[in-house]
């Protein structure tokens, strides 16, 4: 007994990697779906976007990259869909170099489903660098931070821009943010001089970071990681189906399910030969 | 005078940007604006300083054929293609159907998020591995870790009778000991920057501008 659990402490990772293959493969091939309550600050996000009238305005910063769509990709559709849905105009920035060529398809493809016509519904200002720089200049001047937009218009002649010259123009300020640049900067820049109401969608390892923030009223509303958006597809397609649609993060739960699992396991089943190995070596 | 020159700046730029919290005045704030806007446009000039860089540091090490020299091949024959591409294909390169965004959506999207989904392999080899409860501080942390990973994914909610308790206990772990952990973080590192700021500003800080 002893032998066996000493050779399965010191197990070949090859087979923890082939374990965690599995628990990532088999939810794929076989989905459960498990119900869930919504997250409390996912539903005050949710809540406050209804209150949106049609044509109120809303800068979204898509701030992610192909390492973090998995997370934020299904929260960054459904919350065009949403407002989209409720005849929002969308203006959307960027503060990440790799997310234009990664978001564009994704608002197109949303903008033709809802009829949505560019320069009035919707804008895509591209991106601008210059990390807190850029957010202090949205905060300040966003025709200035983005005099063109993706598409080589001037950003002051698009109609959807008419009454808007700064931040605090927008009704909300929507961060989808993978990290630096991105919601902790859009706060600590710009939310508490200009008083904006910023809600973020997240990754799961920066979502305890922006906790104290929604706590201290900083943000609005909180989507962090795959539950998060699973939480905010859910609310969205419940109210504003769409047929045939494939709600991304709600399927990558049950991912999400097996391999937090498989970790607990392994760090069970870990501890306890640790412990019986170690009684015995005393 | 090469160094009082930036110092003087420092101090005069610094100050107006302060500023701009304590006189609210749109005219002030067309200035403070225009400073912004200059350091936009030196930050993007430091894009081309890290190109000069990236260059400068890897090309030698390729020349003399040092250690790992062949990733570092492939690094600048990636830079330089790219580069190329991209500025081949002008605004429209993101069109389909374009070469930049065909090495966007097949080369640069699938290698980045391989590498961001290893984790999840070594994470959990980590875990099997270094995670043991030694003594109280890593007993306390390892509970908590369990119990937050468990609420996190609807399967933990479906346990029953503790399944119902698991995301309130998640939510005080997350919005009691983790929010005063942040805070504490939070508020030492921005008294931090206070004070570091402030000695750029007064000139007491002189790192940025090379030597001492």
């Amino acid at each position: 007994m002893y032998q066996f659990l000493k050779r399965f402490q010191s197990l070949d990772r090859r087979w923890v990697f082939l374990g965690m293959a599995i628990s990532i493969v088999l939810p794929m091939l076989f989905p459960v779906h498990f119900p869930t309550k919504v997250d409390e600050r996912v539903q005050s996000l949710y809540d406050r976007l209804e209150e949106l009238e049609p044509g109120d305005k809303v800068f979204v910063s898509a701030d992610f990259d192909p390492a973090s769509r998995p997370e934020l990709e299904p929260f960054f559709r459904a919350n065009l869909h949403h407002m989209f849905s409720r005849d929002v105009d969308i203006v959307i920035g960027s503060l990440w170099p790799f997310a234009p060529p990664l978001v564009t398809p994704m608002i197109e493809d949303l903008a033709a489903q809802h009829g949505a016509v560019y320069g009035e519904d919707y804008a895509f200002l591209g991106f601008k660098m210059g990390n807190e720089l850029a957010i202090k200049m949205i905060g300040d001047d966003i025709i200035k931070a983005f005099p063109v937009d993706s598409r080589e218009n001037v950003t002051a002649d698009l109609p959807i821009m008419n009454g808007i010259r700064q931040a605090q123009d927008f009704e909300l300020i929507m961060s989808v943010s993978a990290g630096f640049p991105g919601t902790k900067e859009y706060v600590l820049q710009i939310q508490g001089q200009y008083n904006l109401e910023i809600a973020s969608s997240t990754t799961a390892v920066s979502t305890p970071d922006y906790v104290p923030f929604y706590k201290a009223g900083q943000l609005f509303g909180l989507a962090g990681g795959m539950p998060g958006s699973a939480h905010y597809e859910q609310l969205v397609y419940e109210d504003y189906p769409v047929e045939g649609v494939r709600m991304m993060a709600t399927q990558a739960l049950d991912v999400l399910n097996l391999g937090h699992l498989y970790i607990i396991i392994l760090i069970v089943f870990g501890n306890i030969a640790f412990f019986l190995t170690r009684e015995v070596e005393e | 005078m090469k160094r009082t020159v930036p110092l003087i700046i420092s101090f005069i730029v610094g100050l107006v940007m302060v500023g701009e919290f304590f006189i609210p005045h749109y005219k002030y704030r067309a200035v403070t604006s225009e400073l912004l806007e200059w350091g936009l446009i030196l930050a993007a000039g430091a894009f081309i300083l890290g190109l000069v860089n990236l260059v400068q540091v890897n090309l030698p090490v390729v020349i003399q054929k040092k250690e790992d020299w062949g990733y570092k091949l492939v690094m600048l024959i990636t830079l330089v293609v790219t580069l190329l591409i991209g500025i081949y294909s002008g605004t429209g390169r993101q069109d389909d159907g374009e070469h930049y965004k065909w090495l966007f959506d097949y080369m640069f999207v699938p290698l980045n998020a391989t590498m961001f989904a290893l984790l999840a392999f070594y994470i959990a080899s980590a875990a099997f591995r270094a995670f043991r409860a030694r003594n109280l501080e890593a007993t306390l942390l390892l509970a908590a870790a369990i119990l937050v990973m468990l609420a996190r994914v609807p399967i933990g909610e479906a346990i029953p009778v503790v399944g119902d308790y698991l995301p309130k206990v998640m939510n005080w772990i997350m919005d009691v000991p983790n929010i005063a952990g942040r805070r504490a973080i939070f508020i030492g590192a921005a008294l931090g920057a206070v004070s570091t700021g402030l000695r750029v500003i007064l000139g007491l800080e002189r790192s940025h501008l090379g030597g001492e």
